[in-house]
């Protein structure tokens, strides 16, 4: 496959920096609300390469490829495609322009077959109605091309095992005839014979001249696969350099940069086991459908202990499990060294539990948009003003009124509605709401996300106020900082485990990340050996 | 800049929430219905019998057989859920209190109601199976066991006295059934509007998953609502049954969509979560005068149907559009 004049092809190979880039992007800013996605980003890729993007959760990655297939529009800056300025006001646009993403949330119908599945932006018809016969032919030649002659294109996509599925969209993407392919994290639900599999198709696909860009927070695969890696950070674009020129203990650092934004309060020196501490919540072998494997936690009182690692590494199902909204979750839980079981939200705050949870998606699962400030601030207490099921209305008054006053909350009135108020007022609010059930045990989970500096700062303080005064807290975060600024220990979870405990000086940039992406912290030279099995190798 | 706007509102004594303006609006079509009314009567007949006290407590009496259906219709729309059960929850506790007589008749009455409110309850809030198909299956039922029950006949047995009365009977000139609508009103606005289950209620339909994670006790709210809701189907048919001094099959049909209608009249949102329970009870009185007009203006039935559904359409175009400018 591979000729001589086509040293593209050779990996790690010569820089194709000689190449005319394909895809061009100059000066790409995006802004969210307050929120910098992307600012003024220079990117470009050439045709016969794997381009891998690095950086951080919120570094800006996942902009940058909306913006280049048209889920998004950049606020300011140019895209051009092989020396053509091009504007994609939706996806199909870039679809026709040749861009297509590969996302990491699956796009296929769930109820439609496979062959419906890989045709469903252009099914090939026969007198204006769609012909299946050839649906199935092509959904059968893309399947064959991608090694995964096994599936049927007659079954339906419910049927199928996810990593099957993941192949699917790749073989659906193919039909579309890319020359710029992107993938988001496409490789994050397959098996280690299948991302095998894909290589090869990506290899060949990139020695058929197209454009590759993927995204992985996989270190040893991005050292399998790609030819050129981009760094970014805070929405900038950091460095792009050919892959196997830097160590990754320098990528690592460039992906961390140096900018401490926020201020703390002081942690307390505590011995790391003080024995008079006794666990308030500890977790046994817990287990969870696949996603949580063997857990082992503890949170002494007056401790806030971090929950660590990239986005969806099992930190949200832990926190839900501990809550009692998942259902069939082995191994025990204790609490005050008693065994309990939580089998639902309203038995996780009753007596003997405690248990408050932050749910992550303050739009969705922490507030009733449509009722009032009032109403959602009582929510979770609503008990406790209540005699034989009536409110006593100067008792939730009161509540009301302690709980703004709490959390310093900006309101008009109380009877406002909750969606008037600024993001972070409304994640005032959810806290403010659990904080009247008067908890224990306090889950959070990524409290600060998309929410302004200053009232981040308020919550830090406030998180150690509660530890002092006896709660427990568990705290995932996807903002490392916070975690070096806030927790006591830190807990780094990869592939549903905890593969690291970082204590004390431990809990930095460095270890964290390093932990993060399941490598060796410190120099990390040779992790490369055993990256077949990825996950758990601590 | 919303705290400004509820300072200016409170000057003038009304406060125009977006809540409270489908109240107000169907409380002004409810006087232009009566005005239009009153202006027919008057050129045909030279008499404003609409605006008489004898004619306006008679409408009310009819009300509140829907009005207590549309109660209980509300605590479950407000779920964002539907009870389409109601018809033969009606027309079995009519029935059943019938049949049984005596003392016993208007408990026996209420329990049919109960027991298909919680069956409902059960199906929608524990198997998980969508409203609108388990209550229509559970009215399928419900006809089949009456009609069983009957041998397809109109029974034969009549109300009790009681029952009689508090359908048909006054006090100090006022229709027995107006005050136990009146009861049922009272104890409405106490659930909805002070009690934990009714905020719990207002939550789920808001958003469940939110309410949820909040500790609620989502499932036994939902049986609670459809159970209530139920109760109030079992209670407008035995005082349905006391109003023509039996029950009949079919006495039930009547109710349910006037019941969905004045519900969503009075600004409950047909998805859940928002709604006052005056609203519900303006919403009734607008659909029964519309009714009650529309058949003093001798307009053939065709003609009656076409007229009240536009005026329900309309209505809530009128609120749709209001709620896109608010927001």
């Amino acid at each position: 496959m591979r000729n001589e004049n086509e040293q593209i092809a050779s990996k790690p190979g010569k820089p194709t920096s000689h190449q005319l880039p394909h895809v061009v992007l100059t000066g790409i800013s995006k802004r969210y609300g307050g929120v910098t996605a992307l600012d003024t980003v220079d990117f470009a890729c050439s045709r016969g390469s794997i381009h891998a993007v690095l950086g951080e959760n919120g570094a800006g990655k996942s902009t940058l490829i909306k913006i280049m297939s048209g889920v998004v529009q950049p606020d300011a800056g140019q895209m051009s495609i092989a020396g053509q300025p091009v504007v994609f006001p939706n996806p199909a646009s870039a679809n026709a322009a040749g861009v297509i993403c590969i996302f990491q949330e699956l796009s296929l119908m769930p109820d439609l077959t496979v062959a419906d599945n890989i045709s469903i932006a252009d099914p090939p018809r026969r007198f204006g109605l769609i012909d299946s016969r050839a649906q199935r032919r092509r959904a059968e030649e893309v399947l064959a091309s991608i090694g995964c002659e096994d599936v049927n294109p007659l079954s339906r996509i419910r049927d199928l095992p996810l990593s099957r599925r993941q192949m699917v969209e790749i073989g659906k993407a193919l039909t579309k005839n890319p020359s710029v392919l992107i993938l988001d994290e496409a490789t994050s639900a397959l098996t280690a014979a299948d991302v095998e599999k894909v290589f090869d198709i990506l290899h060949r696909l990139r020695d058929q001249g197209l454009s590759i860009l993927t995204i992985s927070h996989r270190m040893h695969e991005i050292e399998a696969i790609a030819d050129m890696c981009s760094v970014f950070r805070n929405g900038r674009h950091i460095e792009t350099f050919v892959e196997g020129t830097r160590t990754n203990t320098e990528i690592v650092q460039m992906m961390i940069g140096r900018e401490i934004t926020a201020h703390f309060p002081p942690k307390h020196e505590r011995p790391p086991d003080d024995p008079s501490a006794a666990p308030v919540l500890e977790t046994r072998g817990l287990n969870w459908e696949g996603r949580l494997t063997d857990i082992n936690l503890t949170v002494r009182r007056g401790e806030i202990v971090g929950l660590g690692g990239l986005d969806g590494q099992g930190q949200k199902e832990l926190l839900l499990g501990l809550a009692g909204v998942l259902k069939s979750v082995s191994g025990e839980i204790l609490i005050n060294g008693k065994k309990t079981s939580v089998s639902s939200p309203e038995a996780a705050k009753a007596e003997g539990a405690e248990i408050a949870l932050i749910p992550e998606d303050r739009k969705t699962e922490g507030l009733m948009l449509g009722m009032s400030i009032a109403d959602n601030l009582t929510a979770a207490s609503l008990g406790r003003y209540s005699r034989f099921q009536i409110l006593d209305s100067a008792a939730v008054t009161e509540a009301v009124r302690s709980g703004i006053e709490r959390m310093r909350i900006k309101v008009g009135s109380p009877e406002d509605p909750v969606s008037t108020l600024s993001g972070g007022n409304q994640q005032k609010v959810v806290i403010a709401k659990w904080l009247l059930t008067e908890p224990k045990i306090i889950l959070l989970n990524d409290p600060t996300r998309g929410i302004d500096v200053g009232t981040k700062q308020e919550i830090y303080r406030l998180l150690r106020e509660l530890a002092d005064n006896g709660a427990s807290i568990l705290f995932y975060s996807t903002d490392y900082e916070e975690l070096i600024g806030c927790c006591d220990r830190v807990d780094v979870m990869y592939d549903g485990r905890i593969v690291r405990e970082l204590v004390g000086d431990e809990i930095n940039e460095h270890e964290i990340i390093a932990s993060a992406l399941n490598i060796e912290g410190g120099e990390v030279p040779d992790f490369l050996a055993g990256s077949d099995g990825q996950g758990g190798a601590v | 800049m919303s705290s400004l706007e509820s300072t200016e509102t409170k000057r003038f004594g009304i406060s125009i929430t977006p809540e409270n303006k489908p109240i107000v609006i169907a409380s002004g079509f409810v006087l232009v219905i009566l005005a239009i009314g009153t202006g027919y009567t008057l050129a045909t007949q030279g008499t404003a019998t609409l605006l008489s006290p004898t004619y306006l407590l008679q409408q009310l009496q009819v009300g509140s057989f829907l009005g207590i259906v549309a109660a209980g219709m509300m605590l479950v729309i407000l779920l964002g859920h539907i009870d389409l059960s109601v018809p033969w929850t009606v027309a079995a506790s009519a029935m059943m209190a019938t049949a049984v007589g005596g003392p016993a008749a208007i408990p026996v009455g209420l329990t049919v109601g109960l027991t298909v409110g919680l069956v409902n309850g059960f199906g929608v809030a524990y198997l998980r199976i969508p409203s609108m198909i388990f209550t229509l299956g559970v009215n399928a039922v419900m006809r089949g066991l009456m009609v069983a029950h009957t041998g397809g006949f109109a029974p034969q047995t009549a109300a009790t006295d009681l029952m009689q009365w508090l359908a048909v009977g006054k006090v100090l000139g006022i229709p027995v059934a107006i005050l136990v609508w009146a009861a049922v009103s009272v104890g409405m606005t106490v659930l909805l509007s002070r009690s934990a289950v009714g905020k719990s209620i207002y939550m789920i339909g808001n958003r469940e998953a939110a309410a949820y994670l909040a500790g609620i006790p989502t499932r036994r709210v939902i049986v609670a609502a459809f159970a209530l809701c139920g109760m109030a189907s079992g209670l407008a048919g035995t005082l349905l049954a006391g109003y023509s001094t039996k029950a009949y099959q079919g006495m039930g049909d009547a109710y349910l969509l006037p019941a969905i209608a004045a519900v969503v009249i009075g600004g409950t949102h047909i998805l859940g979560g928002r709604g006052r329970y005056l609203g519900t009870v303006v919403g009734v009185i607008l659909v029964v005068l519309l009714n009650s007009v529309l058949s003093i203006m001798q307009l053939p039935e065709a003609g009656r149907q076409v007229i009240y559904g536009c005026v329900i359409i309309l209505m809530l175009l009128v609120y749709g559009r209001g709620q896109k400018v608010t927001q």
